[in-house]
């Protein structure tokens, strides 16, 4: 069986690669650049000797990378999980983008997880496969920060209600991971006020979930608890609030 | 260059510190996870590459260089079991390097003693392992390696390179631009090693010892440092044995000496536990004897040297390191022990070794036998005073330093003991064009 990493060079898809492949599952890896992509490939199979196939594509400019990703599987052993831990922040994400820039932010976070989610869901039905779907704490309320990027990250709980209302849990495993700060490329170097988990931490937890269920969880699980307290402040405090 | 622009450039300030404590700068450091962020800073921007940063000396950072932290290039690319030939992206450590390869019957014969150290800094530094006169200095081991240069981007090198640059890259202090991969020969490694010991009564004698026993796999000294005991010790001999059972060892990542060792508030090496300590290494190791020991265990041996080096307290040791040539050592050895008894100073730690290959460009390298020594960083102008000391014998004697060690070399000192200084500066300055890279040491040294 395949497992698909969209977004495998770096940060969290590339921990996800490497805790899939620990597990002897063969891959298909997706990211933009093919030099990061034969390099993380090389190190996984010379390190678990597994399976291991790559398919570079640029989701801010693709139109369809559900058709791509299905032509990459084409040949390979059935797809069992889907794993889309693809993102894209701006720290000027505030009302001042340009519509180049939102759309780009919204192809990455939204329209291609969306467009892989529909090209891929037959393969997975008849699997009885996994979704993994990766949403954010940003997503928690809107504010003035990261305006479409949290929009695009709400949207996915929407994806994910879709894909459970229609699936029975035993024919398809929908998984929503609302993610707290990460130490990736991203957040390196920003103050933050929670610091940030390991990606490689986060992965042992998804991997070891895989199949197992459908639900939507915060991961680390404190977040869920400062989503909650987030949601539950009356409008009046919550407008003032410039965090 | 705003927030905006910069963000996922992963670029933050930070205060870096050399292993020895002697440097401490804020600085700009980028953290790129993926190869076009190599590409990501203006090409202009000085520069230097950074592995674990566990160089003694200030060689990964500068004040006005952003230092390119390679960690995430740690990447095993090509693996020849056949052939034993090992792709590796620059910022692997080579402790973890070692941890794949030995179950699978090789290794990498060339290792530095902190197991964190990367491939691209062992590259850089042109480093020496157990035996430097058995197995040469790290870039014997290099068979190709690719270098990312602002504004020339990626290109591969071999040792068949005729430009100069294969060869200025192997020690040349991350001046020619920073390495991303590099492919290694391994060796097949001994089944278990037989560590005999050889008592030695003086530094003379350390050195026939070291010279008769050149073939060995593991090859160093330990030297008493009281003024009194000078230069007495052992050396260690480790031959291979397929017949020894060495005793289980513990080779997981978690045992690795850390990156960064959190100080004693204070130094604790004063001449009480100074003295003490040579005592009781004296009477552990001043026997002689043979014990068998794991490969894994003799890489590494600063390992169980955390406390060691924790010791030292904040304000750090230096370290002192000399390459003496064969016919100047026995004098050389004698000028040093009047020297400690004349001045007395705090020696925690004295070492040698033997070396046998050709001085190249600023690397450690030659022939004749190398003396370590670990002093707490000074108060007292004595010990200041006896640096210096140290720096005149040696030089007097044809001495040469090693610059990735020894923090108190200033370029004054390094001209007068590499004969063709001025050449080498020239040569690394032909490949470092704009001088964009550059670091606290290159900076120090002159370079």
């Amino acid at each position: 069986m395949t497992a698909v990493v969209v977004g495998a060079s770096s940060g969290l898809g590339r921990a996800l690669a490497g805790e899939l492949a620990r597990s002897g599952r063969g891959l298909l890896l997706i990211a933009s650049d093919l030099r990061d992509l034969h390099a993380v490939a090389a190190d996984l199979q010379v390190r678990h000797d597994v399976t291991i196939s790559t398919l570079a594509l640029d989701l801010a400019r693709e139109p369809d990378p559900g058709a791509r990703i299905r032509e990459a599987l084409i040949g390979l052993p059935d797809i069992s999980a889907l794993l889309l831990p693809v993102g894209l922040s701006r720290s000027d994400d505030d009302f001042s983008l340009s519509a180049a820039r939102i759309g780009e932010l919204l192809a990455i976070n939204l329209h291609a997880p969306l467009a892989i989610v529909h090209a891929l869901l037959p393969s997975l039905r008849e699997s009885h496969g996994s979704v993994v779907l990766f949403g954010s704490i940003a997503s928690a309320r809107g504010r003035g920060r990261n305006v479409v990027y949290a929009s695009a990250k709400r949207a996915l709980d929407s994806l994910y209600e879709s894909l459970r209302q229609t699936h029975a849990p035993d024919a398809l495993h929908v998984q929503l991971y609302r993610l707290g700060f990460l130490a990736t490329n991203l957040t390196y170097g920003v103050k933050l006020p929670l610091g940030a988990s390991q990606p490689a931490d986060i992965a042992r937890k998804v991997v070891a979930r895989l199949g197992k269920g459908s639900f939507a969880h915060h991961l680390p699980r404190r977040y869920g608890l400062i989503a909650w307290l987030v949601r539950s402040l009356p409008w009046s405090l919550y407008r003032r609030w410039r965090g | 260059m705003s927030d905006a622009e910069t963000r996922g450039f992963a670029l933050a300030r930070a205060r870096l510190r050399s292993f020895d404590r002697q440097f401490d700068v804020a600085v700009s450091v980028q953290q790129p996870d993926r190869y076009r962020l190599l590409d990501a800073l203006p090409a202009d921007q000085p520069r230097i590459a950074r592995g674990s940063g566990v160089s003694y000396v200030a060689a990964s950072f500068g004040a006005n260089a952003v230092s390119v932290d390679m960690r995430s290039f740690n990447r095993l690319l090509a693996f020849d079991m056949r052939t034993g030939l090992l792709c590796v992206e620059a910022g692997a450590c080579i402790g973890d390097v070692q941890r794949f390869l030995l179950p699978l019957g090789w290794y990498l014969p060339i290792a530095p003693g902190h197991p964190r150290a990367s491939i691209g800094g062992c590259i850089a530094a042109d480093v020496h392992g157990k035996n430097p006169a058995r197995d040469g200095t790290f870039r014997s081991l290099v068979e190709e390696l690719q270098l990312h240069v602002p504004g020339r981007g990626l290109f591969n090198l071999d040792t068949r390179d005729s430009s100069g640059l294969f060869a200025a890259t192997c020690g040349g202090l991350g001046l020619s631009g920073t390495i991303t991969r590099a492919t290694l020969r391994l060796s097949r490694p001994p089944r278990a090693l037989a560590l005999r010991r050889v008592l030695v009564d003086d530094l003379a004698q350390a050195a026939r010892v070291l010279r008769e026993a050149a073939n060995a796999h593991v090859l160093y000294g330990w030297h008493d440092s009281r003024p009194d005991h000078f230069g007495r010790g052992v050396i260690h001999v480790g031959l291979s044995d397929d017949e020894a059972v060495a005793p289980a060892f513990d080779a997981s990542p978690r045992r690795d000496l850390p990156a960064h060792i959190a100080p004693w508030p204070w130094s604790a090496w004063n001449r009480g536990t100074i003295n003490l300590a040579n005592a009781w290494l004296s009477h552990r190791w001043r026997r002689a004897g043979i014990e068998a020991m794991a490969v894994a265990k003799a890489l590494f041996p600063l390992n169980d040297a955390r406390r060691y080096f924790a010791a030292f307290g904040r304000a750090g040791l230096v370290e002192l390191q000399w390459l003496i040539p064969h016919d100047r050592f026995d004098a050389f050895a004698a000028a040093l022990g009047e020297c400690v008894a004349r001045s007395q100073p705090r020696i925690a730690l004295i070492s040698s070794k033997l070396f046998d290959g050709l001085p190249r460009g600023l690397a450690f390298d030659g022939r004749g036998i190398a003396l370590a020594m670990h002093l707490p960083a000074p108060r007292e102008i004595s010990q200041f005073a006896f640096y210096e000391q140290v720096g005149e014998l040696a030089v007097a004697h044809g001495g040469r330093p090693n610059p990735i060690k020894d923090s108190t070399l200033d370029e004054a000192l390094l001209r007068r003991a590499i004969g063709p200084f001025d050449a080498i500066r020239a040569e690394l300055a032909r490949h470092n064009s704009g001088r964009l890279f550059g670091s606290e040491l290159t900076r120090r040294i002159g370079l």
